[in-house]
């Protein structure tokens, strides 16, 4: 398949599970729209574990512009105050609508399941067709001392009273999967 | 605390509150027509098939080797920093988990859904032990607050109404809640269950999957509690099944394509958790996660090396086969199985819950075939239910009555028949001239089974009647065999002659061997396997299929009993291979022998419903064949909901189980009456009988006919 397809599966599998799904072309958008998204929905922190000093430093100043408290690691120390968090993705399973992200990092576990909404952003060039095109990828990875890997698809749910499908049970209200387009073929 | 009847006659009790509560049978009513729209969704595009003899190859091949998987999966995830633990028993197994708590000196456990937890009654000896347990999963917590035990093994509250739950959350929280408001309760569960989360010591999970080269688990959640509960606590526990080893990673990638599709129609789970050893946990002085792993075996290993029964260990725990099933539908998971509920949970319980706990469930079995067709390892769940049966029977002295009658009686075709015949004439007093039902129930049947009319055995069975009219043709296309079974000799032998009428237009041979006898299914839902055998043997001598270019039957139950069970139950032979190619359902051979066409049928347009029976479309996968002969022979097939649907016959079941059957086929004729058909046909003298005599019961319009009644009236003549 390719890139474009892929994208263009990933995107609709994973609005299928209500992710809301949309493309940027830097990740400067990516740290923008979570500043922004915070503020819109009215809430007062956020949090970016795994992300390079450069990002951390620009987007803490971006949240002190605004007002908004960026909460630095270790995480466990904030458990309770984790609104948003932005973070990288690994690789996407389009089949599914998937996000495959390497949680090895505590402060990564914690920061997307506390959060309220998380946002993802998965390169356009790391997204694979299938689970089973991913293994040998996946294998290498289980294969190589302790490790603690995810897949998320959407939002939490449960369908455990009536069977009415309600969102947000356990971990996040919200996800919203931003796609890095980095032009690769 | 679960508590499942000992005894047939409490069970009857069970059953009778579950069908009272109507809330129960809208709830899995709906669920079960739903289900069957998302999966279909879910797996379009997918050989679903292949990937079902896949996943039954992978399991099988895994199984002989669960030590060996065992042993590498502990090496590898003890190099990366797991605890590994072997428990022989369900006891052992909670010991073990209560020992890690004390030597942690924990007070509050997290955990997220397991059904092995479930099947050792882990929280009762954690409770026992002063630990305060809370279970995490929305459903899980709901059964805990009520002290229940899930009615599904997937969706463990789906007995519950909205009302119900809001009224408990009301009681826990002392919050008054709108009990309509399904989405505010789920915010008060996030609420109480994130205190839960954040304060716990210890954390417990179950596992789909145990990866043995990497030494991984793999946990699926939608609710995002298993994701929580093996990150926030310093010590995580799981309890998990041998049987969920898999040797790599390709093979549980295959179950997480298939299991969540087959469970609830998703694509995935909304998460899936690989876990490899002890990972980053600051909660720990030394900044690493306590990962226990407590592997069950509770009479798994030994299950593995049964020849019969080791298909069971197959079983990923999607619950479709709770999910299909027409009992399921009516009485709900509380009085359909143990810890383990449905299909499976009749078979397993005998296995991890014992004889007594297996005793009364296990005889709740319609051998409608639901099942076995959307199990996504290929269970022969059916044949195990009653492969389970006879152990129970094995075990207990004292055997039901019914199977004593049917040893005696079925082996000796002159004694059976001879006794039907009697029956025939003592009942005349009994019997209504013009319809032929019996108007006044033997002494025997009690009041449910009221639900329907019960009809007469014919006055002359078909055996008697055969004499005067066999006929030679000089030359014809071809020669058949009739194997009639026993409601189309003894109470419809009209539908035989609907065929012989048909047969003579068509200038084929048919010959009614006279030794024939029951096929034998009877005694295989009682389990009397020997019995089976027997009379197995017996008609492959009566029918000489060598003799005939096919062997025909009206009867589906017949037909599928002999084609599957047969090759099980006596050695192999030329005859037996010959009757088991040769034997053809009627539909299939005016279709596909026959070659039936329009412009010999007169064109009535009689609207008609159809009903599949479970036989027909499950046993043989006939099910193209009838809906175009009704067409071909001019008449208007209307669709009706849920066709293939058991109609709640099941031969003795709906003896034994009159208020289940009654339950179904009511269901069963709403949605015909729904339809507007004049007629209603089938092509099984089973389902005929019940079908009509419930019809006749409700006072409706609409006939019931076998197929081969329809089609030979619209033939047209010379």
């Amino acid at each position: 398949m390719k890139q474009a397809d892929l994208v263009q599966k990933m995107t609709e599998k994973a609005g299928l599970v209500q992710a809301v799904v949309s493309r940027i072309d830097s990740f400067d958008h990516a740290l923008a729209y979570a500043v922004n998204l915070t503020r819109e929905k009215s809430l007062n922190t956020l949090t970016a574990p795994g992300l390079n000093p450069e990002d951390i430093s620009h987007l803490s100043a971006l949240c002190q512009n605004v007002g908004l408290e960026f909460v630095s690691p270790p995480l466990r120390n904030h458990l309770r105050g984790i609104h948003t968090a932005l973070t990288h993705v690994d690789w996407g399973i389009a089949e599914t609508g998937s996000l495959v992200i390497y949680s090895d990092s505590e402060d990564l576990r914690i920061a997307t399941m506390l959060c309220d909404i998380h946002v993802a952003c998965l390169s356009a060039s790391h997204i694979y067709p299938d689970s089973a095109s991913l293994s040998t990828v996946l294998k290498d990875r289980m294969g190589a001392g302790p490790g603690y890997l995810s897949f998320i698809t959407g939002t939490s749910r449960t369908a455990d009273i009536e069977r009415v499908l309600t969102i947000g049970v356990h971990g996040p209200l919200k996800l919203h999967i931003l796609i890095l387009e980095d032009h690769q073929p | 605390m679960i508590e499942t009847p000992h005894t047939i006659q409490g069970y009857h009790d069970q059953i009778h509150k579950a069908l009272q509560n109507r809330f129960l049978g809208t709830a899995l009513g709906n669920f079960a027509m739903a289900y069957k729209g998302s999966r279909a969704r879910a797996f379009e595009g997918l050989d679903l098939d292949r990937l079902r003899q896949e996943m039954a190859r992978a399991k099988d091949q895994s199984l002989p080797r669960l030590m060996e998987l065992y042993k590498s999966f502990k090496a590898r995830a003890e190099a990366a920093g797991a605890v590994v633990h072997l428990a022989k028993t369900a006891q052992e197994a909670n010991d073990i988990i209560a020992g890690i708590a004390a030597e942690n000196q924990i007070r509050h456990i997290i955990k997220s859904k397991s059904m092995t937890a479930e099947e050792t009654h882990l929280n009762d000896t954690l409770e026992r032990n002063g630990y305060q347990v809370t279970e995490t999963d929305l459903g899980e917590w709901i059964i805990q607050l009520r002290h229940e035990g899930p009615s599904h093994m997937v969706m463990p509250a789906i007995h519950l109404s909205r009302q119900q739950v809001g009224s408990l959350f009301s009681d826990v929280t002392g919050e008054r809640l709108d009990l309509e408001d399904i989405e505010r309760m789920v915010k008060v569960a996030r609420k109480e269950l994130r205190e839960a989360f954040l304060t716990a010591g210890m954390g417990i999970s179950g596992a789909n999957f145990a990866v043995a080269e990497t030494g991984t688990l793999g946990i699926m959640t939608n609710e995002g509690n298993g994701r929580l509960v093996t990150t926030l606590p310093g010590v995580h526990v799981a309890l998990v099944g041998l049987e969920k080893l898999v040797p790599n990673l390709e093979t549980a990638l295959k179950i997480l394509t298939i299991l969540p599709k087959n469970a609830t129609g998703q694509l995935i789970t909304s998460y899936v958790t690989w876990i490899t050893g002890s990972v980053e946990c600051q909660a720990n002085p030394d900044g690493k996660k306590k990962l226990h792993i407590v592997f069950l075996d509770n009479g798994r290993l030994q299950l593995a090396r049964n020849p019969i029964f080791s298909e069971a260990l197959r079983c990923i725990r999607c619950g479709a086969c709770a999910n299909v099933c027409p009992v399921y539908g009516k009485v709900g998971g509380h009085a359909l199985g143990h810890v383990y509920i449905g299909a499976i949970g009749l078979i397993l319980t005998y296995f991890y819950h014992g004889t007594d706990n297996t005793r009364a469930i296990v005889r709740n079995c319609l051998n409608c075939q639901a099942c076995k067709s959307v199990c996504p390892v290929n269970i022969n769940l059916p044949r195990l239910i009653k492969k389970v049966y006879r152990l129970v029977l094995d075990d207990d002295s004292e055997k039901p009555a019914k199977n004593i009658l049917v040893n005696t009686v079925l082996k000796n075709r002159k004694l059976f028949h001879g006794m039907l015949k009697a029956a025939a004439t003592a009942q005349k007093p009994l019997v209504k001239k013009s319809d032929g039902f019996i108007r006044h129930l033997p002494f025997i049947l009690k009041k449910e089974h009221e639900f329907r009319s019960l009809p007469a055995l014919a006055e002359h069975a078909l055996r008697d009647l055969w004499p005067p009219i066999r006929y030679r043709l000089p030359n014809p296309v071809l020669r058949v065999a009739l194997f009639a079974g026993c409601v189309v000799d003894f109470v419809s032998p009209e539908q035989a002659l609907a065929f012989i009428k048909l047969m003579l237009k068509y200038n084929v041979q048919v010959d009614f061997p006279h030794n024939q006898t029951c096929c034998g299914l009877p005694a295989m839902m009682m389990a009397e396997e020997d019995t089976a055998a027997e009379i197995a043997a017996q008609n492959l001598e009566a029918m000489q299929p060598e003799k005939y270019d096919y062997v025909v039957t009206l009867c589906a139950s017949c037909a599928s009993h002999i084609k599957e069970s047969y090759p099980r139950l006596i050695p192999p032979s030329a005859g037996l291979t010959r009757l088991h190619d040769r034997l053809i359902d009627f539909s299939s051979f005016l279709m596909n022998v026959l070659h039936v066409k329009p412009d010999q049928f007169e064109k009535s347009g009689i609207k008609i419903a159809y009903h599949s029976p479970c036989h027909l479309c499950r046993g043989l996968n006939v099910t193209r064949e009838p809906r175009e002969l009704l067409s071909t022979a001019g008449f208007t097939y209307t669709p009706c909901r849920d066709e293939d649907v058991c109609c709640g016959f099941g031969g003795s079941y709906s003896i034994e189980f009159p208020e289940i059957s009654a339950a179904i086929l009511n269901q069963k004729l709403d949605y015909v009456m729904e339809t507007g058909a004049a007629v209603l046909v089938t092509d099984c003298p089973g389902c005929v009988l019940q079908l009509r005599g419930g019809m006749d019961k409700r006072g409706s319009r609409i006939q019931v006919r076998h197929i081969a009644e329809m089609v030979a009236k619209e033939m047209k003549l010379g």
